[in-house]
Formats: C-alpha cells, structure tokens, sequence
C-alpha cells in the first residue's frame, strides 16, 4: 500500500514537473515580449527592463530560466494581470474560492440525489419508475447548459421574480473575505443581519447550483443505474441470495459496495467536466470565480492571467484525480492486487 | 421420507425465435439422507435443474412444474416469500466456480457470519457477536482449513479455489441444511483438493444425514458417492434409480453409451482400442429434435421415437424409451 502511495506521488510530481513546464513555454509560445508575458508589467521602461531581464534570468539558457520561474512560483510571485494591473495570486486566492464553492455544491448534490436515485430506479429496472428516471436522465445528460440556465432564469428570475439571476449575494450585506466561501463568511462574520444574509446568498446560490449539478447528477444516476444491475447478474450476488438472505440484505451488504465502488473513480473522470461547466455557469449568472475571469482574461489577450489560471485550474483537476482514485484503491480490495 | 419431489419440471427461455425448452419435464426425488448424482453433458440443464430448485435463475428463465413436494409439503401452494423462506432455511448450494461465488470486497469473515441464521445462535443478545465469531471458527475448522485467523482476515482473491470452495461449503452448512446441492464443485480444482471435498461432503451426509445433490459430468466420481442416479440428455431424463443397478445395467441407450465410454468401468479393455461413442453431438438448443432428443444419434432409434417416451419404471429404475436394453440386448 506504502508503495502504491509512493508510486502515485512518483507519477504527480512528474505530472506537475510537465505542466510548469507547459506553463512557462506560453510566456513564449503567446505573442508579445516574454518579460511583458511573465511579469505581467505592460510599460516597462529600459532601465527596468535590463534590471529584470536579469532578476527573471531571461540572459540566461532555458533552464535556468525555467528553475527562475520555478522558484517564482513556489514563492508566490506569479507576475500581474494585464488589466488590472494587480498580483495575479491575490485575484486568485479571491475567486478560486467561488468556484469551488460552486462545484461542491453541485458535485454534493449530484451525491446525495443521484445516487440515491439510481440505486431506487435500478431496484426495478423496468418499472414506470425507472423508466422515467433513465428518460428525465437523458434529457439532462444531453440538454445544452447555457440554454438550461436561460431557461430557468427565464422561468425563475424573470417570469417568477423568484431568485436573483446574477451574482452571489445583494449589494445590501457586505460580507469580509475571510475563507472565500460565501455561506462560512457569512456564519463567520456575526453582523446583525446575519440571518438575512444567509437567506439572500442561498437564494442567489440555487439556480447555478442547480443549472451546474444537471450534468453530474443524470451521469450518476446513469452510472449508478447500470453498475447496480451489472453487479445484480454476478454470480457472488446468487450465492447470496442463495444463503437465504432477502433482495434487501443483498442489495445492502453485496450489491451496493461491489457497485458504489467504480462510482467514486466517476467523480474523478467527472471533475474536469463539471469545472468546465462551472465556467459557463459563472458566465452565464455573472458569478465572480475563476472560471469567468479566466474566460475573461482570454478575451482581453491576458497572457499572465491565462497562464496561472491554468496552473491552478489543471493543479486542481489532476490533483482530484489522483485523490479519487488513491480512495478507490483504499477500499477496494480487488485494486490493490497489483 | 420423501425430502424432495418435483414432478415435470419444465424450464424455458424466451428468445426472439420464441420459447426453447432448455429442461423437459424432469421430475426428480430424493429421500432423507440420500446422496443423489445428477449427471450430463454441459448443457442439459443440470445447473438449471438446481438453480430452479434455490429459485436464483434470472426472470428470462421460466419455470413450470406440476408438483414440488419438500418434506411432504407441498410449496407450489404457498406464496412466493413462504417459499424462499423455506428453501432458504433448508437448502444450500455450492457453486462451480467458488471465487466467483464469493463477493470480491467483503472479507471472508463477514462472509461467512452473515450466513449462520441467527436461531443457530444460542445465549444472549450481547453474546451474539462473540458466538457468531465462535460458530464462524468452528465452521471453518469444520470443513478442514486449521490457519482460521489468516483465512477469515483474507479476501476472495488472496485465496486458493480449493480454500474458496471450502468456505462456501463451510457457509452452505452453517444453518445446518436438510439438502445441499453441489452444482460441479470440483471442476476448478485439482485431484487432491477434489478427493478432500468429496470426504467432507461424505462425511457431512452420514454423520448429519445432510442429503446432497451432487451434479457432475464425471459419471466416475459420481459413481463412487452416490447411493442413487439421475441421467439427463438435453434436458430430458433419460435414466433413474440406484447408481449400482444403473452401472451394471443401464436400460437406457445414452446411459450405456455414457458408461461404455468411461475406460475405469470396463476392467478388460485391452490397450489402444478406440473408446465407444455415439455419432454425433448434442443438438444445440435452437434446433431440438422432437421426441426423443437422443433420437438422432441413437443406435437403436425408430419410428417410434420421434414421439417422446414416457417415463417407465421396473422396480426402483426408472428410464425413458421405447426400447430399452432389457435382457441384455446389446445396441
């Protein structure tokens, strides 16, 4: 198991060595002078220039200009935003927060909904039931997000009055940045209209929160679905049933750990796709996270900015990635043979 | 006493070429304390048989019988949950392939607690987890695995099939079955290990009376432990009655092919001569003679044949055929 553990790190950190590698060849690959690309500066004047040409080691061969920018990374100097002129690592720190908060919820409810879910449609695989669940789940699956949002914006926000249809919370309460995540802030932040507050950031949270779990949630009640009935023919589940235990106890002791297991490795392969879709999302109700300012940035020709949001953003789904599929191994048994 | 008596078991498939009749009525019986051998090519619906009885054939399978007697009850009558709660107190089965039949994720430990019923258990209630362990232990010790501690912290695949097998046998038995069908338990697993399980089988019957129902294609093995014999050919019962009688006088054709094919029953063959067979193969399902499904390949077949034989019985033998080989008629 230790050398499983060690093994994966191995392969992360070569994962990681590859993508700062990536991430310093577009200082060069994009247009523009590569000192404007990695500092971020737009007028640079040429005393300055010649000062940081040699800070940045840009005299320098390639690789130790690459161990400069390494060191630059680790130390937090990621450069500025072209725009605004700000550290890009400080505007990060404030969105990722956003965005995150976003996909746990999303990805929570495509838990404690889809699966659920699919376990209850798979109990009876041809009942009304079921059928219904596996047409509701395709037309999720296959249905066009930006136009789902509109939809329900349409119905919700402009036709309802129900929910606001932009941002994360009123511009009556404000609330300290203390962890980024809106609802924690807001417990954290002990103001009188704390209640409210909480009522209004939720109200702002439903409809992204729901326009992004559409996706996750039908691919787990899909998944779920076909995985129960997979393991339902297998011969183990016979011999159960067999020993003179119920369909219930089957289900329960048998059943949903040999098909629950290939569900968490799902949430892996998922994550890059609910990320992108999060993007979207923050587009469409002008949510203030990574992925809008990312979307941002690449129209307004942001080069730093476009080459740390993808670090983060790549840091981040690989790093989910390989946190899914060390807990696979963890509690199942059959992966850790090799 | 009768322990089991199914009359005209009739098992189908629904395929889009329309309803094939896989088990033709079979009808089978067994006293207490029997050892019933239950032998056929692959695919005449041996296993079938026996996954009919434990009632765990998918819902494409469709099982008809006219009458299913256990213990002199009649279960047809009852619903559906009396029936499983009785078959699944009474029966147990073993499987073919035992890793298989064992859930890859779950230790055997919780495996094997999870199939002693919980009236097995006497004392009480917070005595339950400690007995069951204790029960667990013996069961094991039971069926011949000593290193207890090692093998109950194991998962399926760490272990051997000879050791799989004998979990199974060791959770078959844990609630004491009145009748424990092995569906071919020895197919994965070498000599040894087979002549070991046979013993245990063997000595479970005569010291408890567990009567077992044991399916093999090997006519040998079953031969050697078993009391009594049942013959299938594609799903239809060709032969019945004491294993002894039927080896020395099989009345049936297939069966006196069946026999004659075996070289350990026939003491005087002289070396290289060609081993008896019938012509032919066993007819895939879609394209089954009618009548006698042995029609086409039997030596002695008729016009008669294409109607299918009843079933006939002289003393305690039972076969089915128009002209079997009494008086020693040699085909």
């Amino acid at each position: 198991m230790i050398m499983y553990l060690l093994r994966r790190l191995f392969l992360l950190v070569f994962v990681f060595i590859a993508l700062s590698v990536f991430a310093f060849s577009l200082a060069y690959l994009f247009p523009g002078d590569p000192l404007q690309n990695f500092t971020g500066l737009r007028q640079i004047s040429p005393e300055q220039y010649a000062l940081l040409t040699s800070e940045y080691q840009l005299d320098k061969n390639y690789i130790l200009q690459y161990l400069a920018y390494l060191s630059r990374i680790f130390s937090g100097n990621w450069g500025m935003s072209f725009s605004s002129q700000q550290p890009l690592l400080q505007e990060m720190k404030m969105l990722l927060p956003a965005t995150l908060e976003l996909a746990s919820y999303a990805l929570l409810i495509s838990f404690f909904i889809g699966i659920p879910i699919g376990i209850l449609s798979a109990i009876k695989p041809d009942g009304v039931f079921s059928k219904l669940v596996s047409a509701v789940a395709v037309a999720g699956y296959s249905i066009p997000i930006f136009w789902w949002a509109l939809l329900l914006i349409m119905l919700f926000s402009l036709g309802l009055g129900w929910l606001p249809t932009a941002g994360r919370i009123g511009v009556l309460y404000e609330i300290n940045h203390v962890t980024g995540f809106m609802l924690l802030d807001i417990l954290l932040a002990a103001t009188q209209h704390q209640h409210e507050a909480l009522l209004d950031a939720l109200s702002h949270l439903i409809l992204p929160t729901l326009v992004l779990a559409t996706f996750p949630t039908t691919v787990m009640v899909r998944f779920t679905r076909d995985s129960i009935l997979e393991v339902w023919e297998q011969s183990y589940i016979k011999a159960a049933r067999a020993k003179g235990l119920s369909r219930g106890q089957v289900l329960y002791r048998h059943a949903l750990r040999n098909a629950l297991l290939p569900v968490i490795r799902q949430i892996g392969l998922q994550f890059s796709t609910l990320i992108t879709l999060a993007m979207i999302t923050e587009v469409i109700f002008s949510w203030p996270g990574i992925g809008r300012w990312l979307i941002d940035s690449i129209y307004q020709r942001n080069y730093p900015a476009i080459e740390a949001g993808l670090l983060v953003i790549s840091t981040l789904v690989i790093s989910v990635n390989m946190l899914t599929e060390i807990l696979h191994t963890l509690f199942n048994p059959l992966a850790r043979k090799r | 006493m009768q322990l089991l008596d199914i009359k005209n078991l009739t098992i189908e498939l629904t395929t889009p070429d329309g309803l094939i009749r896989a088990v033709d009525r079979v009808s089978l019986s067994m006293r207490e304390g029997e050892t019933r051998g239950l032998v056929g090519e692959s695919g005449s619906g041996k296993s079938l048989i026996a996954k009919a009885i434990v009632g765990v054939l998918n819902k494409r399978w469709r099982v008809t019988a006219d009458s299913f007697g256990w213990r002199g009850q009649e279960l047809s009558n009852l619903p559906y949950e009396q029936q499983r709660k009785i078959i699944g107190r009474d029966v147990a089965m073993i499987y073919q392939e035992p890793s298989k039949s064992l859930d890859p994720t779950a230790a055997i430990l919780d495996q094997l607690e999870e199939a002693i019923p919980d009236h097995r258990l006497e004392g009480p209630w917070w005595k339950r987890s400690y007995m069951r362990r204790r029960r667990a232990i013996a069961l094991l010790h039971k069926v011949g695995i000593r290193d207890h501690q090692s093998v109950m912290q194991s998962y399926p695949y760490q272990l051997s099939e000879g050791i799989c097998q004998k979990t199974m046998i060791a959770m078959a038995i844990a609630k004491d079955p009145k009748l424990l069908i092995a569906d071919e338990p020895t197919t994965a697993l070498e000599t040894t290990t087979q002549a070991q399980l046979f013993r245990l089988l063997a000595s479970f019957n005569q010291l408890k009376g567990m009567s077992i129902l044991l399916i093999s294609h090997e006519l040998e093995l079953i031969a050697r432990y078993t009391q009594s014999l049942s013959v299938l050919y594609c799903g239809q019962l060709v032969e019945a009655g004491e294993t002894a009688s039927i080896i020395k006088q099989p009345y049936h054709p297939y069966t006196h092919a069946l026999i004659k094919s075996v070289p350990g029953f026939q003491p005087n063959l002289p070396p290289k001569t060609p081993l008896y067979a019938l012509p032919g193969s066993i007819p895939v399902f879609q394209h089954l003679p009618i009548g006698c499904r042995l029609g086409p390949r039997c030596p002695n077949a008729r016009k008669e044949c294409v109607k299918t034989p009843a079933l006939e019985r002289l003393h305690n033998h039972y076969y089915s055929c128009h002209f079997p080989l009494i008086g020693n008629k040699a085909p």
